[in-house]
């Protein structure tokens, strides 16, 4: 009978062997994921909470941006290679999409084949259709209210009665799709970028209930949900399966957190808890390159602006008001403001862009025009005209909305033009946005500061300008009323051939221009910082960004 | 019919109140004791030169509190023009913080007042006519209880929006319980308290009890207890504007200059520090203040 | 006292009731469309519609109350309508991060109250007294969410000893208590504690003095008793009110974190409390504000319990 001493000693060294094995095995497993050239990259958003995570997004863009466009993908999805050109719309899950020649409300979509969703099933038309049954048709499991709120408006040309159920999509067969539009509309591809498609096997996996899908999500994008704790983060790892070749990612695994003030935003990424912030503030900036940060920004199709009133008795009826406006202001002095990060209007869209056409109207900073201008109309500083504008104190995309409102209503007083603002949180500004100018809410307002995309025809012209889009259809919010306008919406919409539009919706926004229908301030650059170990980052012109070839170093 | 103890200064004020009734003179040694406080003294001039400055604020400040001016935003301290340097637009900080201050005392000290007046009559009414009615009003007044004060008052904010008369209307609704209560346990003590059975048993009316023997004497106490709430208004207060539902921008107030300030803390830590230098100069004399009158009228020490 | 237990918890239901009651008209009496916030301003109307009836905002007001407090009676706080997410679930993990920094909080408090207030008690009137006494009134008097911000500045950006936002590296699904996740709450209890620090300090000081001022004591004292066994006197005197502040103040502490939570990004109550109201996710309005308002209720009863146990002259009614 050996004694446990005994024994102890003769296995003794097997047991030192194999916990020196555990120990190196565990020490290899820890050391290994910082020694791999990927790296785990940890994002601060200005998002409130992680975005919703079962295909639609919520959170706007940043939603499509650090979730929507992260596990899913649309038939259609936007290039984000390149960060010196204008990012345009390029094959998603559709290799192609031509629209029928004889008839222009149908639309042939061939779809990719071999693709598939994070849990193994394969996409094809079914999965078409199922997405776009879960956005309108009530009578299926999938149907979500919630996510047709959050995108249906973005979709508005494709054809659907909810009376009698009748859909605008139709499997040709297992790998083409049909699409019919209310009316011929040349902005549809557009509109199809924006619906991302779940995996219908999941949802029926999870129990046909989408609160359980979102634990449990699978797209057909390039990286895979792995852990999702809301309103604190969201962990992703590569999918190796994506369909893509360009778009394999680099990075172990991204961990989003939402971080929605800017100073603790700032003061994580100083602080090294984590790598890269979304929209810092632009004083914080100077801070973080004295601490070797880096700024990364590009152009993107973002307006600053103020929408005016043009319901009878508004002050901006009158062009050479709306003109002298547009003159006073000192777009290099908000610039200044913002630290040099932004870029001074000279439209809706940028010169550079295939959409600014040849506006005789040049946006400058010359008060003495103004000042001429608003004599001819027969205001002057001693005699000034009132006006009152909504504004936010913050909100997405509104950059420093008080200091820069502040600075034009400086700028506006000194041609005779007295702004008074009214003052509100984000979200209630973008209910009066929404309310229109003739509603109870905005009386005695005539303008509304707001920010957003100009990167597809409905979202930067046509929801604005057309007639027939003012409160509770759209958001023209200031009754805009031109026929030569309609007309080359009109015109643009029919235009199914890229350039033919481009030419068309170049002409609209001359015409904008030239009218002075609204005024246009600064473009973003959308700053993002980030430590010197982030590499391979391209910022695309577009509010969309892919994480795919970043690696940290 | 149970309810919850007082809290530390609401016993001491009901047991000042007791002592308060019983003996003359009282107050004459009250005033003496504050008299040889140094403390409570110096805390009394720094506040009303702080009351003052802000109540005066058109003659001292040097320039318009609206008036900004991007080319000296978040200018340092002692810019020519800024001696307290330049806020986040470029208004003047000095100004600003003088203005701020008529604002941020006046959201500290309204509500309490306001809660005095209501808060105070409810306590009155509960506690000299007992029975049903007291019970009807203190539970009433436990239900609020129920809540933890900054909650309440977020809670309320919340719901009814940003605005300085909401974030008043909210604070009103905070101290109205505490006051109800203080209120309601010196009334019932002094009401039954001999001299004043002995007043009733002679016929006098209740109005003229209350009048002559009741009010005179719970007035003084609570008022004390009401000063030391106004401390914790002018913080509840600024917090409200910190979180965005109180003052709203441009108006000048502590405790919004402290939230728009934030951002430029890499630029200017010193100025984007003056606001809550300020909350915490009034809150610290005023808390002080009231503790030192307290503890003179403390009877125990 | 055993009548007097189930007195005490009898009464707990119709305050409950008027809570519920309190709740319901300050979340409802919010101006606006509840569903403004979440609902994008392209959105049409019809959507806009669908979406108030699923949510039941297009029935009166006594009827959607009712509905809820059935709903709450069965343990069903609602969907969050920004997030479609249970309120339940959203609670669950709050409220536990809430409270580790409340206990923090609190027991921090606690501990440095503890001892100013006994210094200051027992060096009455000297310098030792007025040093401890100053301590205890900066600690309310100030703005705590500024300390915060000015101690993140200097610790986090500054220095970079201590992390600047949330709770631990993993998030609050991943706490361990060990180093790395202790020093996420170092700086936010620290910010939390200096309120029940200074209240606690003063109860304290009134409480040692006063005992320590009463005759006997002093008599004691004279016979020459060992400060220990007077200390203990003290502390056994002390215990009721100190058990019932602290509590208190575990109270305050777990529903008015939301100013310390917003500066830490800290997943709790408080910053719950934030998003639903600026997205005026009425449900999650409702459901935390209950939550924590019955906290306290519960709260409040055992103070009251522990304290009558232990001193039966202070049962009240």
């Amino acid at each position: 009978m050996k004694s446990i001493r005994e024994r102890l000693r003769r296995h003794l060294p097997r047991i030192i062997a194999a916990t020196a094995a555990v120990a190196v095995i565990a020490g290899s497993l820890t050391v290994s994921n910082t020694a791999r050239a990927g790296g785990t990259l940890r994002v601060g958003m200005t998002a409130a909470d992680i975005p919703l995570s079962w295909g639609q997004p919520d959170q706007g863009f940043e939603g499509f941006r650090f979730m929507g466009l992260m596990l899913y993908d649309g038939l259609i999805n936007w290039d984000m290679s390149s960060a010196d050109k204008a990012s345009g719309l390029i094959p998603g899950l559709a290799e192609s999409w031509t629209v029928n020649a004889k008839d222009k409300t149908k639309w042939i979509f061939k779809l990719r084949q071999g693709a598939k969703f994070h849990d193994g099933s394969e996409f094809d038309a079914d999965a078409v259709l199922w997405n776009f049954d879960k956005l309108f048709d009530k009578s299926v499991p999938q149907y979500s209210a919630r996510q047709g709120s959050l995108v249906n408006f973005r979709i508005s040309s494709v054809a659907y009665d909810s009376a009698s159920n009748a859909k605008g999509w139709k499997k040709i067969d297992k790998y083409t799709v049909e699409f019919t539009t209310k009316s011929p509309d040349s902005f549809f591809p557009y509109q199809i970028s924006y619906i991302l498609m779940s995996s219908p096997a999941q949802f029926d996996k999870t129990g046909k209930d989408w609160k359980q899908f979102a634990k449990n999500p699978s797209g057909t994008g390039p990286w895979k949900l792995v852990k999702l704790v809301p309103r604190e983060r969201a962990e992703f790892v590569p999918f190796k399966e994506h369909w893509d070749p360009t778009r394999q990612p680099k990075l172990d695994k991204v961990i989003t957190l939402p971080i929605p003030d800017p100073n603790a935003r700032t003061a994580a990424l100083l602080s090294g808890q984590v790598d890269w912030i979304e929209a810092p503030s632009p004083d914080a900036i100077p801070k973080l390159k004295e601490r070797g940060m880096v700024v990364s920004s590009n152009l993107y199709p973002h307006i600053w602006s103020w929408h005016l009133s043009r319901v009878e008795g508004s002050p901006w009826n009158d062009i050479r008001v709306r003109k002298a406006a547009n003159l006073a202001i000192d777009r290099a002095g908000v610039k200044a403001l913002l630290g040099g990060y932004a870029i001074e209007a000279k439209g809706h869209v940028s010169p550079g862009d295939p959409w600014f056409g040849t506006p005789s109207f040049v946006l400058r900073y010359d008060p003495a025009a103004a000042k001429k201008l608003l004599k001819e109309a027969g205001h002057g500083p001693n005699n000034p005209i009132k006006v009152k504008i909504m504004i936010s104190a913050s909100g997405s995309g509104q950059m420093l909305p008080l200091p820069m409102n502040e600075y034009i209503q400086q700028n506006l007083k000194e041609v005779g033009i007295d702004v008074d603002f009214q003052v509100m949180e984000w979200q209630s500004l973008l209910g009066r946005w929404r309310a229109g100018a003739k509603a109870a809410q905005a009386k005695g307002t005539n303008g509304i500061n707001v920010s957003y995309t100009t990167q597809d025809p409905f979202s930067g012209f046509t929801r604005f300008l057309r007639c027939d889009l003012h409160a509770p259809g759209g958001v023209n919010w200031g009754y805009h009323c031109n026929k030569e306008i309609d007309e080359l919406l009109n015109k643009a919409s029919l235009a199914f051939d890229s350039k033919e539009r481009d030419k068309w919706i170049a002409k609209l926004h001359t015409l904008e221009v030239d009218q002075a229908l609204f005024i246009w301030v600064v473009h973003d650059v959308a700053p993002r910082g980030m430590t010197t170990k982030v590499k391979g980052f391209v910022q695309a012109r577009n509010w969309f960004q892919s994480l795919t070839p970043v690696y940290m170093e | 019919m149970s309810r919850r103890a007082l809290d530390e200064k609401q016993q001491a004020t009901v047991d000042a109140a007791q002592v308060a009734v019983q003996s003359r003179g009282y107050w004459a040694t009250v005033l003496v004791r504050i008299g040889e406080d140094k403390v409570t003294l110096v805390c009394g001039a720094v506040l009303l030169v702080i009351v003052l400055s802000v109540v005066f604020a058109d003659w001292i400040a040097l320039a318009d509190p609206y008036k900004a001016d991007m080319m000296k935003r978040l200018k340092p301290i002692g810019t020519p023009g800024y001696p307290l340097g330049g806020d986040e637009m470029g208004r003047d900080m000095l100004t600003r913080l003088l203005y701020g201050g008529r604002l941020s005392l006046f959201m500290g000290v309204t509500p309490v007042v306001t809660a005095l007046g209501i808060g105070g009559l409810l306590g009155l009414v509960a506690g000299f006519l007992g029975g049903r009615v007291n019970m009807l009003i203190m539970r009433a007044m436990d239900v609020f209880y129920a809540f933890p004060s900054v909650l309440l008052a977020v809670a309320i904010s919340g719901a009814l929006g940003a605005g300085v008369g909401n974030a008043i209307l909210s604070l009103t609704l905070v101290f109205i319980p505490p006051l109800t209560r203080v209120t309601e346990s010196v009334t019932t003590q002094i009401k039954n308290l001999d001299y004043v059975e002995a007043a009733r048993a002679s016929g006098a009316g209740n109005l003229t009890i209350i009048r002559v023997h009741v009010l005179s004497n719970v007035l003084g106490p609570v008022f004390i207890y009401a000063t030391s709430l106004i401390s914790v208004s002018i913080i509840l207060a600024s917090g409200l504007s910190f979180l965005g539902l109180g003052t709203e921008p441009p108006e000048p107030e502590w405790g919004l200059m402290l939230n728009t300030l934030r951002q430029s803390i890499y630029v200017n830590p010193w100025v984007a520090a003056l606001p809550g230098l300020m909350i915490f100069m009034t809150s610290l004399t005023f808390n002080l203040l009231s503790d030192g009158i307290r503890s003179a009228m403390d009877v125990r020490l | 006292m055993f009548a007097y237990l189930i007195r005490r918890i009898l009464y707990i239901i119709p305050i409950s009731f008027g809570v519920t009651v309190l709740v319901f008209a300050l979340v409802h009496m919010a101006p606006g469309d509840p569903l403004s916030a979440v609902v994008p301003p392209d959105a049409p109307e019809e959507m806009v519609q669908e979406l108030k009836k699923a949510y039941g905002f297009d029935k009166p007001l006594p009827i959607q109350y009712a509905t809820w407090l059935g709903r709450i009676l069965v343990g069903d706080l609602g969907v969050s309508i920004a997030r479609s997410r249970y309120v339940t679930d959203e609670l669950a993990v709050a409220v536990p991060n809430t409270f580790i920094l409340a206990a923090g909080g609190t027991l921090l408090g606690f501990t440095l109250g503890a001892f100013f207030g006994g210094v200051a008690g027992y060096f009455q009137g000297r310098w030792i007294d007025k040093l401890a006494t100053g301590i205890a009134i900066t600690g309310i008097s100030v703005p705590h969410y500024w300390l915060a911000i000015v101690l993140v500045i200097i610790f986090s950006v500054e220095m970079n000893v201590l992390p600047s936002i949330g709770m631990g590296p993993g998030g609050s699904t991943a706490w361990q208590w060990n180093a790395e996740n202790l020093k996420h709450l170092v700086l936010p209890v620290i910010t939390l504690a200096v309120i029940p620090m200074g209240i606690i300090t003063r109860t304290v000081r009134a409480t040692v003095a006063e005992i320590l001022n009463q005759e006997f004591v002093q008599a004691l004292h004279a016979k020459g008793l060992l400060n220990q066994q007077v200390l203990m006197h003290v502390i056994k005197n002390a215990a009721p009110t100190m058990l019932s502040v602290m509590g208190l103040q575990l109270g305050y502490l777990l529903g008015g974190s939301i100013l310390v939570e917003t500066v830490f990004q800290w997943p709790g109550t408080g910053l719950l409390l934030n998003s639903a109201i600026f997205e005026r996710d009425l449900p999650l309005l409702q459901g935390t504000i209950l939550i924590l308002a019955m906290f306290f209720v519960l709260l409040n009863f055992l103070v009251d319990i522990v304290q009558t146990a232990i001193d039966p002259r202070m049962a009240r009614g």
